[in-house]
């Protein structure tokens, strides 16, 4: 390609954008033109089948495997329009909450930690479908103006601990700012310009920085950030050119915020009241200014950082990639459709159940896995063939229950609530085994030690392959051996077994006919413990 | 790409990812042998496979009840002196059996730290107290596992024997990633779910695992491979550690080497350490807790030091016999040492002042004796030795040439150990 390739392309794209705004073509129509625009003349893979699809949606939006009704009922359903009919149910079930809840606390809080009222915030936040900016809005102001937004502030609050001896560490939490809500790492920033990434400055990260430094942990019940008085600006310097800086409170790419002078005792609206431990109310806060300028229409990292990330939730890669890494020099795969979708996300006010749906109901989202000969070194990033995703511990535990049929006997048993409960146990339990290092985003499937010795010997899960009254053992245990492969593979891998998978079940049971229930339970694990279950394929 | 000492390109960050996205999770790499292992150093080493045993008093050993005793000073406390079997190097005579030994081992009576509080000083101390480059450093198990790599024992490279509980401890890896963590046998137990349950025989678990790689098989041919090789790899690793099980199961312990040890918690801890190194496990630490004598020092020491003495030169004994002490670095520390004035509780405060270590095997100087306190052991009147410093000869005993190697944090390059300090050459031979 000559050098005016790429430029010429991305016109092209903003035409075709344009134009199909004017016609205005649904957005996932859109999406697989952007898609197709650049595939270079590769021909894309074949759609998937039902059940495949049905498995990849039901775990992106409903956070486990469907039951075996669903899979019964899908596949059986003739109606031209049952994909779209799915995305609907889903979007408006019930499940939907709950695994957003558990997406965004795994995206945000990178396994540092957990508290009740952030999952009731998340849960219910989804269930009315807030919009984004008003989430992290929430999010970022450090406290809770009214019930609605009650835990929000987790995300500052837990960051704001100190572990050990060491102290709080600030500048991780301007860090994961600029990562998780503007797509930016801004690391090495903090103590020089970046010296491979042309567009990270030292004074974005100080910019940053200097909306926390103030901020502190305050302690009680729910999570809550209060702030020490900010007089000053920031001063700084890069540990390569000994020259004093400074800068007050600022987002990369916009202004600096100035810092107002305040007689000393004036800086208090409200003063703060060690008898009460109130904090007291700033008449300048640096949060707040967080909260109101970070995310807006006109902040194109934050609108382009969050539908990247969407992308990436649905199709296991983000047009950028890695997520915290949108620079000059590691542009979009796909620039006008990154655009396009940042553009589109604001004109629907930031709803993200909006954009979820356009995107399941696109031809990319819905085309299978499966390589064809010759497709072998296929690039992920030109998004021809779907990308296996990873299951998170959280999906991973729901579809086990769902697949053992135990989920309603532990869901009933654990009605009560509290640490004791059985579901608080194996949620317990999964977390240990199949979260990743805190820290460390979870978007790569990383198969652990300690999570093969738990599918392979934990008490919990074989005792889940237990035969009991209506779940998958029992149910097994009652078929003759010729209907067993069936009843297996649609509950657990949620397809029908091969003609090949039907004679090896077969097999199996006639030669281990005097040891039938263990038999049973070793097919039923396998097919637990194998690639194709923990994949969202 | 040009290397920069402060910062790394995105493009090494997007190849560390792709890296750790097939063995993250803690373990994955930690077995993956040689791959560990930078090639060139690598092929070099294994040829010598090198191990590390690493005794870790947890608190402070007092260096006046050990290796640097002034009986009949000022803070000399009530116990003598003991010759031991090097001329011109005298110990308390609460280690009686490790005197017997010195002809292995050496002192290092010139221990110069800086911090004196806990917690941070354990980190500080196992990281080697590098310079600050906001990095957070490997402890030293983890920079030996990451350096030699499991070698061919089929374990993990870094073993931790402790009281307390079990299961893989990431964090001692600092920025190496996860995959150099250690392998935690708390109480001498393996890590939670290890154990196949019995109900479960080995028949068939080979039999319920042919099943699983048999769909993997399936399910791989259509698509692409290394998902179903990384899951395939982490089994295997998996089934290899189940079939050592002998190793780590007590009834498996000659009641000779018991009573040997000690049938205490620190002897049977000592024991399977022993065990994990013959089975070739490159790094084993073991921890013993409760060395923080504030109060009722000498009490303290005399109940804890001989076990530390039985124990340790039962050790000492069986690698010298097995010719291991050729290949085996022994290294026995705490954070720091204990104040020579005595407290009104009778006890010893932190002192990094002034304090030692003994050390020994792979090469280390025979007998050798570096340092020197004052008459009251207050002060180091010799050349001062901060912990970088072991770590330098550490890392030259091991064969690893702290001047030529780095590592390469994603494009990063940092130091192994301080660049202030430099090996201490009266050590090694």
């Amino acid at each position: 390609m000559h050098a005016g390739g790429p430029v010429l392309l991305s016109l092209m794209g903003l035409l075709f954008w344009n134009t199909a705004l004017r016609a205005a073509d649904p957005l996932h129509k859109e999406i697989d033109r952007l898609i197709l625009a650049r595939a270079g003349g590769q021909k894309p893979g074949a759609l998937t089948d039902d059940a495949e699809f049905l498995r990849r949606v039901t775990l992106d939006l409903a956070g486990r495997i469907p039951t075996r009704e669903e899979t019964r009922a899908f596949l059986q359903d003739t109606s031209p329009s049952k994909r779209a009919g799915l995305v609907d149910r889903l979007l408006n079930g019930a499940d939907y909450p709950r695994r957003m809840q558990e997406l965004f606390h795994v995206m945000l809080m990178e396994r540092l930690g957990d508290h009740a009222d952030w999952t009731q915030y998340l849960q219910t936040s989804f269930a009315k479908n807030k919009p984004w900016d008003q989430l992290v809005r929430e999010m970022l102001r450090g406290r809770a103006n009214d019930e609605a937004s009650k835990g929000a502030p987790f995300f500052l609050s837990k960051r704001l601990e100190n572990y050990g001896q060491n102290p709080v560490d600030h500048p991780a939490l301007a860090r994961d700012i600029g990562r998780l809500f503007l797509g930016i790492d801004l690391r090495c920033a903090q103590c020089h310009d970046h010296l491979f990434i042309k567009d990270y400055k030292q004074r974005d990260f100080q910019g940053l920085f200097a909306f926390v430094e103030n901020a502190a942990l305050k302690s009680g019940p729910t999570p809550e950030v209060m702030e020490k008085p900010t007089t000053r600006k920031l001063g700084f310097q890069s540990v390569f050119r000994k020259q004093p800086m400074e800068t007050g409170p600022r987002v990369p790419g916009f202004a600096e915020i100035e810092v107002p002078v305040f007689k000393k005792g004036e800086e208090y609206r409200v003063p703060p009241n060690p008898k009460t431990r109130t904090p007291g109310e700033l008449r300048f806060s640096p949060l707040a200014k967080l909260s109101e300028t970070l995310p807006v229409p006109q902040n194109d990292l934050f609108n382009r950082n969050i539908v990247n990330r969407l992308w990436f939730v649905m199709m296991g890669r983000g047009l950028v990639h890695p997520l915290d890494l949108h620079h000059k020099g590691n542009p979009p795969s796909h620039p006008e459709l990154l655009d396009g979708l940042a553009r589109e996300f604001v004109a629907h006010k930031y709803d993200i159940k909006w954009l979820l749906r356009e995107l399941a109901l696109s031809d990319t989202y819905q085309r299978s896995s499966i390589l064809l000969p010759g497709q072998e070194k296929r690039a992920p990033e030109t998004f021809l063939t779907a990308l296996e995703k990873p299951l998170s511990a959280e999906q991973m535990l729901w579809s086990m229950l769902e697949a053992t049929g135990e989920k309603e006997r532990v869901v009933a048993a654990s009605k009560s609530g509290g640490k004791n409960a059985p579901l608080e146990q194996a949620r317990q339990r999964f977390l240990k085994a199949f979260s990743g290092p805190v820290r460390e985003a979870e978007e790569e499937f990383s198969p652990s030690l300690k999570g093969v010795l738990f599918l392979e010997n934990d008490a919990l899960l074989l005792g889940w392959l237990t035969p009991r009254t209506g779940n998958l053992l029992d149910r097994l245990t009652k078929l003759s051996d010729d209907r067993v492969a069936e009843e297996l593979y649609l509950c657990v891998l949620t397809r029908l077994p091969t003609t090949e998978e039907q004679q090896e079940v077969e097999s199996y049971l006639k030669k281990k006919a005097a040891h039938r229930t263990t038999a049973l339970q070793h097919l039923a694990w396998a097919l637990l413990a194998s690639t194709e279950f923990c994949l969202n394929h | 790409m040009k290397k920069h000492p402060l910062c790394r390109p995105w493009e090494h960050r997007l190849s560390r990812r792709q890296w750790l996205g097939s063995v993250a999770g803690g373990t994955l790499g930690a077995l993956g042998l040689g791959a560990i292992a930078e090639p060139l150093l690598a092929d070099e080493l294994k040829k010598k496979h090198r191990q590390v045993l690493f005794i870790w008093l947890d608190g402070g050993l007092s260096q006046l009840e050990s290796w640097d005793p002034k009986p009949h000073t000022q803070f000399g406390g009530p116990f003598r002196a003991i010759p031991t079997s090097v001329p011109g190097i005298q110990v308390s005579e609460l280690l009686p059996r490790t005197a017997k030994l010195m002809h292995h081992l050496a002192v290092v009576r010139s221990l110069c730290t800086k911090d004196n509080s806990h917690s941070a000083g354990v980190a500080r101390i196992q990281r080697g107290d590098p310079k600050n480059r906001g990095v957070t450093y490997p402890y030293l198990g983890s920079a030996v596992a990451k350096w030699l790599g499991a070698g061919e024992s089929g374990l993990p490279p870094y073993i931790w024997v402790k009281p307390g509980s079990s299961g893989f401890i990431t964090s001692d890896a600092g920025f190496l990633g996860p995959k150099y963590g250690a392998m935690a046998f708390g109480d001498g137990k393996p890590p939670e779910n290890l154990l196949r349950p019995p109900a479960i025989s080995s028949d068939e678990d080979r039999e319920r695992n042919e099943l699983r790689a048999r769909l993997d098989r399936r399910y791989a041919e259509k698509r692409r491979k290394e998902n179903t090789e990384a899951n395939a790899y982490v089994y295997e690793m998996a089934a290899q550690l189940q079939k050592k099980q002998e190793l780590f199961n007590p009834a498996t312990f000659p009641a000779k080497d018991v009573a040997r040890y000690g049938s205490h918690e620190f002897g049977r801890h000592m024991l399977l350490a022993r065990r994990f190194l013959e089975a070739g496990v490159t790094f084993v630490k073991v921890n013993s807790y409760g060395w923080d004598t504030h109060g009722d020092n000498f009490v303290g020491h005399s109940n804890m030091v001989p076990r530390v003495d039985q124990a340790f030169a039962a050790m000492i004994e069986d690698l010298a016999d097995r010719r291991m002490l050729d290949h085996v670095l022994v290294i026995m520390m705490s954070e720091f040492g204990r104040t020579p004035r005595i407290n009104g509780h009778v006890g010893r405060d932190h002192w990094p002042e002034a304090w030692s270590l003994i050390m020994g095997g792979c090469g280390i100087q025979k007998g050798a004796l570096v340092g020197k306190t004052n008459d009251k052991g207050t002060f180091v009147t010799s050349a001062e030795h901060d912990i970088g410093h072991l770590f330098h000869t550490w890392f030259q005993a091991l064969g690893i040439d702290t001047q030529k190697v780095e590592y390469d944090n994603a494009g990063q390059p940092l130091p192994l150990a301080h660049e202030d300090c430099a090996p201490i050459k009266e050590l090694l031979a």
